[in-house]
């Protein structure tokens, strides 16, 4: 079962729309719209304790959570694209830019406050993905 | 807030980390080619099941979390699959990569915590 095909990563085709890199800031800005989505969703459909809210279909009433399913499906389609090329870890490390963009759209559009502790670890997330992008940088000279 | 909720949490995180493992699996193998591409589609379909799960279960304590009580704990998934895909994948990453995986698992707990 566990082989080495992971450790042969092949060429994605050219220009720039192809590059996998591309398509993972796509898919954190989709699925960080989605999460704002989900949550206006979340907020606007009637909160009851019954098994249905558990398991998040009350949800599913609102057209707000609908469009957050549409951004997730789309954000999906350009992580598999990725996957192709890029190994699992270290693309879902990048993915982690989802929690910059959530703040500042909570912060744009449902009116939440970026506190100094909050406005600080965004920017420790973008110190670890210029770490990652380094990373990469390195492992690509090498092949 | 309930057991029952944090279980969700877990359990969540869990179908997670093993979906993402299938959906690379199921995209390194259709990329590979020949006879190791068959059944591609088979494992992108267990992926996306065991991903469906992590969504709805996801949806569900939204509802009864706040969202930045789970953010630390979205936080420390990056950590997880780094580490599932070490051991089910054999991906290596080196010393850069490791330290980018920590501190932006750091800044995302700093970010939650406010």
């Amino acid at each position: 079962m566990h082989d080495q095909m992971a450790a042969v990563l092949p060429k994605p085709a050219p220009g720039l729309f192809w590059n996998p890199y591309l398509q993972i800031f796509l898919t954190v800005l989709l699925t960080a719209a989605a999460q704002i989505l989900l949550k206006v969703g979340a907020d606007t459909s009637a909160a009851n304790n019954s098994i249905w809210s558990w398991l998040g279909v009350a949800e599913l009433g609102s057209g707000w959570t609908w469009l957050g399913i549409f951004a997730f499906i789309a954000s999906f389609g350009g992580w598999l694209y990725a996957l192709r090329f890029l190994p699992l870890g270290l693309a879902f490390a990048l993915t982690n830019g989802v929690h910059i963009f959530v703040p500042l759209g909570s912060w744009l559009f449902l009116g939440e406050h970026i506190s100094l502790l909050r406005g600080s670890g965004i920017l420790v997330i973008i110190a670890g993905i210029l770490l990652l992008a380094q990373s990469v940088a390195k492992v690509e000279e090498k092949v | 807030m309930s057991l029952l909720a944090w279980t969700l949490v877990i359990i969540s995180q869990l179908a997670l980390v093993a979906g993402q493992i299938f959906l690379k699996r199921a995209m390194s193998r259709r990329e590979h080619g020949g006879e190791k591409a068959r059944g591609w589609i088979g494992t992108l379909v267990i992926g996306i099941a065991t991903m469906t799960i992590w969504f709805l279960l996801w949806l569900g304590v939204m509802h009864q979390i706040e969202l930045s009580k789970l953010m630390p704990l979205e936080g420390i998934s990056p950590l997880l699959i780094v580490l599932g895909a070490a051991v089910f994948l054999h991906e290596r990453l080196n010393w850069r990569g490791w330290a980018g995986v920590v501190l932006t698992c750091f800044g995302v707990l700093l970010v939650s915590a406010s």
